[in-house]
């Protein structure tokens, strides 16, 4: 690559490298190893590899084309010889389903009646956004995820993504028409769970291995070996009840977790728009913010600047904020035991 | 022997083939191509086309092209940028060949030449990346890549170098 004289001839096949490019390159590589740190990317960074993989994405569902196409042959043909019982199996439990179909019809007729009745207020119901998976680093350094769905489709950082059997991770970094999705497993995960059984709580925390270890289960912890694991929803990131996998006990006398999400290729997902509830004062703050105007905003504004938010919502709050606004720029941290940003801005909360 | 000039006169389609082929590489490296379930294997593409290229057509991969076949590896993969980029460039420019006729037609010694660049760049990937606090790299994937490139490689470099003897001009247009 450089020659040994520095800008001179390269009598090597007659091509001619410059050393000092080389070595400013060299350079300018170490320079961005050492500014493009997970924890204190700036925003510049972050902004520049979303708009990249913005424009790789369509390049990469491209790529992954045949490839899913390939997957598909030998699956294909081993099912052929099961189609005719499968439909018969299939129009069984279509049958059955509209029994089921028409009772939760009536149900749910019957659910808003009582909640007009009672004047209950539920959280409206939110779609998923389906994606496909174009990208699969799952490399050396990160353990992620490159969906084709970004801001566009309102995919937004922190927003858990499952699939069809359980929690597969979080955005973490959002461009326009892509995303990337930390997984369970990478090393910079955590993930507040609970035992479905005993409501036991711990941390999910990735270790970059294929079982996830839990932590924080404390002194004697209620879990057995194949205890259903889901999501606590403590931090108020993610939404309460997602299966996250089973309790699987190790010789060291810890508990890992066999994911669910792990039993079949990450290949579709599905992303959760999910708002977590917020606290008075955000409330208060979302009420007054819009009735104001002109100086009066800019009042309101600085004296509920992000300080004064943070410091007063709850711990799940501040949690949530927290990463929401570190996302687009970083790695989602240890969303439970890091301090509040002051920083954090709670309009941005997903 | 041909006078340097008309050695840097390539053809357009052997420059279409070297662009082709590193944008195929880098997307094959990025993109779910597990083929067998559960198992993660996908060799270092980007790291034998840079490889084969800089010893075929050296002008062809020149310090700023391997930097940014780098730097796109480190943006597609989600890796922390500059970790391949400094890792291809000094590899590459410690095991390229050098000498008049370039690489040799000959399969062992560009076998084992790419060895040395693949362990280099991996040991250079790995501290590099491992340097970045809180995030150590993960040690089984490297392997497993490096593994995988060293049982592929052979291969290909069969290929290019059995369809350079045959050529009378060289590979691709040389």
């Amino acid at each position: 690559m450089a020659s040994r004289r520095s800008t001179r001839d390269d009598a090597e096949n007659g091509v001619r490298f410059s050393r000092t490019i080389f070595i400013a390159l060299i350079v300018m590589s170490g320079a961005l190893i050492a500014f493009d740190q997970p924890d204190s990317r700036s925003q510049a960074f972050a902004n520049f590899r979303a708009g990249f993989t913005d424009i790789a994405a369509p390049l990469l569902e491209l790529a992954a084309q045949p490839v899913r196409a390939v997957k598909g042959i030998g699956p294909y043909f081993r099912r052929q010889g099961e189609l005719a019982e499968e439909n018969a199996e299939l129009r069984r439990q279509l049958i059955e389903a509209r029994y089921w179909e028409d009772i939760a019809y009536r149900q749910r007729d019957r659910i808003e009646v009582y909640e007009a009745a009672l004047n209950v207020q539920t959280p409206a119901t939110q779609d998923r956004i389906g994606a496909w998976t174009v990208a699969d680093p799952r490399g050396p350094f990160v353990q992620a995820r490159l969906i084709g769905r970004g801001s566009q489709s309102g995919v937004a950082d922190g927003y858990p993504v499952i699939n069809l059997y359980g929690l597969v991770g979080r955005v973490y970094e959002t461009g326009q028409r892509s995303a990337r999705v930390l997984l369970l497993t990478d090393l910079n995960s955590r993930v507040p769970v609970m035992v479905d059984r005993s409501n036991a709580r711990a941390i999910l925390v990735g270790d970059n291995s294929e079982y996830p270890r839990l932590d924080y289960l404390g002194r004697n912890p209620d879990i057995e070996a194949g205890d259903r694991l889901v999501s606590s929803g403590d931090d108020g990131i993610l939404p309460r009840g997602l299966p996250v996998g089973q309790a699987v006990p190790t010789r060291e006398g810890g508990w890992r977790v066999e994911l669910y999400s792990d039993q079949a290729p990450i290949d579709f997902v599905w992303v959760w728009p999910f708002q977590p509830a917020l606290g008075p004062e955000a409330e208060a703050e979302e009420e007054l913010a819009p009735g104001m105007d002109g100086l009066a905003v800019e009042g309101v504004a600085s004296q509920t600047d992000a300080d004064s938010v943070t410091s007063d919502v709850p711990q799940a709050m501040t949690a949530t904020n927290d990463t929401s606004a570190e996302t687009s720029a970083d790695i989602p941290g240890d969303t439970v035991d890091e301090a509040p940003n002051a920083d954090t801005e709670p309009e941005d909360a997903p | 022997m041909r006078r340097p000039n008309e050695r840097r006169r390539a053809p357009y389609w052997a420059a279409l083939g070297c662009v082709l082929s590193v944008i195929v590489a880098l997307l094959f490296q990025a993109a779910p191509t597990r083929l067998v379930e559960g198992i993660d294997i996908m060799p270092s593409l980007p790291l034998m086309v840079i490889f084969l290229w800089s010893g075929l057509r050296p002008y062809f991969m020149p310090p700023f092209a391997v930097f940014l076949i780098g730097l796109t590896q480190d943006l597609l993969t989600g890796a922390p940028m500059g970790v391949w980029a400094l890792s291809y460039l000094v590899s590459i420019a410690v095991f390229r060949f050098r000498g008049e006729e370039g690489m040799p037609r000959d399969l062992p010694p560009i076998v084992i030449r790419f060895t040395g660049t693949l362990l280099l760049a991996h040991t250079i990937a790995y501290v590099a990346g491992s340097l970045i606090p809180g995030n150590p790299a993960n040690l089984q994937p490297l392997i497993i890549e490096a593994v995988a490139s060293i049982l592929m490689f052979p291969l290909v470099a069969f290929l290019v170098v059995r369809n350079r003897r045959s050529s009378r001009s060289g590979f691709i247009g040389g």
